[in-house]
């Protein structure tokens, strides 16, 4: 992966000493219903001038922890103590007003923007809240949209405040998240995932941004699954286990291996490899056949263009790449979820072009969408009926004891971290939600399997199971797998073909053993 | 030319009271609390109207102060009754995780019950209450249009050019972004609350003094709260789509029994006329592309809750 992403240069200075701390946590403890004891007296000191990367399986409570500091969560115990001039004093913090009023900032890996407004009346509750630039209740948007317009200048963030958040891309609402951090000037700033989904080349600019709040003697937060970025950007690393502190180390003292003791322990942490999982699998007949495909993207442009393709039964399609260069749109078209503007798909020889989802899925092609936080899930339903909305469409009778049965199995194989198999989803972990429908899916595949980033909130040992999983059904019931995954290392984990795709167009085949760097050349060339 | 002047004075009359019902409940309703205690408000401030203006009247009257002074106290404070619910409801609402259907129906009978109980003795005692109502002026009628229509447009600039109106429409799409935001739920709420049922409580004060010139514990059967809880709907909550709506519905009411006799309809179906007018109208924007503007807020009626996972 990306080693030149930044050097984390000397500034590891502050582990030990007390004087920098700017905010100290101190036996936070939280519990749900269900009951889930989501942190457990967990205490946790952020220094100034640092980044903190706060690590840990799908459901150890990471979330919890940045929306107690945040104001969302009341913790049951514990307090939070921070720096007011040079003495630490206990603060409450209730509300996110509250939190940012102290400086406190958090972007999640969803945006929290009202898509209905602009982006400007999005801002105009934080500017109130804090009265920044005099801003208040009854000041009108009209002042609210110039103020805006300045700062995103001056910051160097390039987004119309006039525009309204529904119609702007993923990237650009976490860039107005990132904006709003800076508007309001976070000293410490918390982002739980929410550099996760973003492109490569964002990704890179922001940690610049990051470097900057840094050497300004901000503190940050950042939760990743991704280990080796969290290695390569953070000064200290803390793990969370079960609600529970297991440690906090300094990054230049520590290894990947090390990190991935804490956080899966021993014996778990064994199962974390990255080579090729290897089986031999013969091809066999084309499945999905795809001929000269475009489809446009949500605001009518051409974002596949001339897509060519055919998957065996039997066999791995990987699809490398940026995302947003058209693999979401070219799936969903693949499903039935989006129009085909032109070209042709054949799953065996039918042409499903205007089949719809229902039918297609009927053909037993199974589909794992991007972003599924937003829009794969019935949030309000368990578990047990998200996996039945799939598992059993025909009859009337539903037979519950059945999908019971299958989804306590899925639970146990997935490892998904649930109360029990009835609690609504939306109670989930979101890596735990995610693996709800990933094993689903994979689990009910009898055709086709296609997956889009199926891994990526995911934690790792989570991670090579399911892409394990993957790879055998492919094997052993001839299954025809295309998966698009920015993770390139997970493209090659699982490939039998590879393609690159960029600017809606498809690059290859190669196979998984051409070098690296010819795949990340076709990726941003 | 009489017979004209009365027209417009009816008609006046019945627009103010619907709109600035249907306004006040639009406010409310931005914030996204389902307010099914519209038609029982409606009643109560026509209740505490009554209780208020007679003995109001006989003060002021007595020290050479003018009807309209007193008839004018008596909205304002029927307002401020009302306004007290509103706040009640915003806080129930937003603070415990109740159903807006129980609550809001709760109240409406509260409010028929506590309307009742205001205004009964007071009828009893002046029989009448035309006496104390506003004078059939032409001057004073339009002043009160050219106000209300005022008040709209205000209505309007608050709600989508401030930030404060701005916080409102947040709260009715989603509390918990509005909330991660920076804003306080609970303060926007309340103020919507205030704001709206004051608007509100206002509005149906004018249904005695301004338009029937009548009260009677039986008012509470006609209705006219939902028929404001129509108009809202049927122009998507919008203070400058309500003021056509209202003039055609409030129209609708005043002119029903005109109507009967010319297209020879039966009375009941006569009174229905209005909500026909409004299902047609919802299935057109329900049709088109004019659905985006009248949707409702997408938490209307949703239980808020903090702690809840919102993904
Ligand atoms: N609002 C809530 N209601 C009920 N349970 C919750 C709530 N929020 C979190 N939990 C539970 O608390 C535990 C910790 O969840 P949390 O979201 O903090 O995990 P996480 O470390 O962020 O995991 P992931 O990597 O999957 O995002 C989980 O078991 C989850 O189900
Ligand atoms: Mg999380």
């Amino acid at each position: 992966m990306s080693s030149k992403v930044l050097s984390t240069s000397a500034n590891i200075s502050s582990a030990e000493s007390v004087e920098n701390v700017i905010l100290s946590a101190r036996n936070i403890s939280k519990s749900f219903p269900g009951p889930v004891i989501a942190l457990d007296r967990v205490s946790l000191d952020l220094y100034a001038g640092e980044i903190l990367a706060l690590l840990g399986e799908n459901g150890s409570g990471k979330s919890t922890f940045v929306k107690i500091l945040y104001g969302i969560y009341t913790p049951d115990h514990g307090e939070i103590l921070m720096k007011t001039g040079r003495i630490l004093e206990r603060v409450t913090i209730n509300s996110p007003a509250d939190a940012m009023s102290k400086g406190i900032l958090m972007v999640s890996q969803v945006p929290q923007l009202i898509s209905k407004l602009t982006v400007a009346e999005n801002m105009a509750l934080t500017l109130t809240s804090l009265r920044i630039h005099g801003v208040k209740s009854l000041t009108s948007i009209k002042k609210i949209l110039k103020i805006i317009s300045e700062e995103s200048e001056k910051i160097g963030i390039k987004i119309d405040p006039n525009e309204k958040v529904y119609n702007l891309t993923y990237t650009q609402k976490q860039l107005v998240e990132i904006l709003r951090a800076m508007i309001v000037n976070a000293k410490i700033l918390l982002l739980d995932e929410a550099l996760t989904y973003l492109p490569l080349l964002e990704r890179r600019k922001l940690y610049q941004a990051l470097l900057k709040l840094k050497e300004q003697g901000g503190s940050i937060v950042i939760i990743t699954h991704k280990i080796s970025e969290a290695m390569e950007i953070s000064n200290r690393i803390a793990v969370l286990r079960a609600g529970k502190i297991v440690g906090v180390v300094n990054t230049w003292e520590t290894t990947i291996d090390q990190v991935r003791v804490m956080m899966f322990g021993e014996e778990r942490s064994k199962q974390i490899s990255y080579v090729k999982v290897q089986t031999i699998n013969p091809r066999g007949e084309p499945r999905i056949i795809i001929r000269n495909l475009h489809v446009e993207d949500d605001y009518g442009r051409e974002i596949v263009r001339g897509v060519n393709l055919t998957i065996h039964a039997g066999e791995v399609v990987g699809i490398a790449g940026i995302s947003g260069n058209g693999q979401r749109e070219l799936l969903e078209s693949i499903v039935g979820l989006r129009k085909i503007k032109s070209g042709d798909i054949y799953v065996d020889n039918v042409n499903v072009k205007r089949s719809g989802v229902k039918n297609i899925r009927e053909l037993g092609v199974s589909f794992i969408p991007d972003r599924l936080l937003e829009h794969g899930i019935s949030p309000e339903e368990s578990i047990v009926e998200n996996i039945a909305a799939c598992t059993v469409r025909n009859g009337i009778n539903i037979p519950w004891g059945l999908i019971e049965e299958i989804s306590r199995e899925l639970i146990n194989s997935y490892q998904i971290i649930a109360p029990s198999t009835k609690t609504p989803v939306k109670y989930l972990s979101g890596g735990n939600i995610l693996k709800t429908i990933v094993a689903r899916e994979i689990e009910n595949a009898k055709k086709a399997l296609i997956a889009c980033n199926p891994t990526r909130t995911l934690d790792e040992v989570s991670a090579i199971y399911v892409r394990r999983r993957i790879r055998e059904k492919a094997v052993n019931e001839n299954l025809a797998v295309l998966i698009a995954s920015e993770d390139l290392d997970e493209v090659l984990m699982v490939s039998d073909i590879i393609y690159v795709m960029n600017t809606g167009r498809l690059y290859g085949p190669l196979t998984p053993e051409a070098p690296c760097e010819d795949i990340e050349k076709l990726m941003v060339m | 030319m009489v017979i004209e002047t009365t027209i417009i004075l009816r008609l006046t009359a019945a627009f103010t009271t619907m709109y600035l019902v249907a306004l006040g409940h639009s406010i409310f309703e931005k914030s996204g609390i389902l307010n099914l205690a519209i038609d029982g408000v409606f009643f109560l401030s026509t209740g505490v109207t009554t209780a208020v203006v007679v003995p109001l009247t006989w003060l002021l009257t007595a020290r050479g102060l003018s009807l309209v002074l007193s008839t004018t106290l008596a909205a304002l404070t029927a307002g401020l009754a009302t306004a007290i619910i509103g706040i009640f409801m915003a806080w129930t609402l937003t603070k415990l995780p109740i159903s807006h259907g129980a609550v809001g129906l709760s109240l409406m009978f509260l409010g028929y019950g506590l309307g009742i109980i205001a205004g009964y003795e007071v009828r009893l005692r002046v029989g009448s209450i035309r006496p104390y109502t506003y004078p059939d002026s032409l001057g004073i009628y339009l002043a009160i249009l050219a106000i209300t229509v005022l008040i709209g447009l205000l209505t309007y600039f608050f709600i989508f050019k401030t930030a404060l109106g701005t916080a409102i429409r947040a709260c009715g799409e989603n509390p918990h972004v509005a909330l991660a935001l920076g804003a306080s739920v609970l303060k926007t709420r309340l103020i919507a609350g205030l704001l709206g049922f004051f608007i509100m409580g206002v509005g149906a004060s004018f249904f005695v003094l301004l338009w029937q010139k009548y009260w009677d514990i039986k008012t509470y059967l006609l209705g006219y709260g939902w028929l404001a809880f129509t108009i809202a709907l049927a122009a998507g909550r919008h203070p400058i789509v309500l003021i056509p709506l209202a003039f055609m519905f409030g129209g609708l009411v005043e002119f029903s029994i005109t109507l009967q006799a010319r297209l020879g309809l039966q009375a009941d179906l006569a009174k229905m006329l209005p909500f026909i007018a409004a299902l047609i109208l919802m299935i057109i924007y329900g049709s088109t592309k004019l659905r985006r503007i009248f949707e409702p807020p997408g938490s209307l009626g949703k239980v808020f809750y903090k702690e809840e996972r919102t993904i």
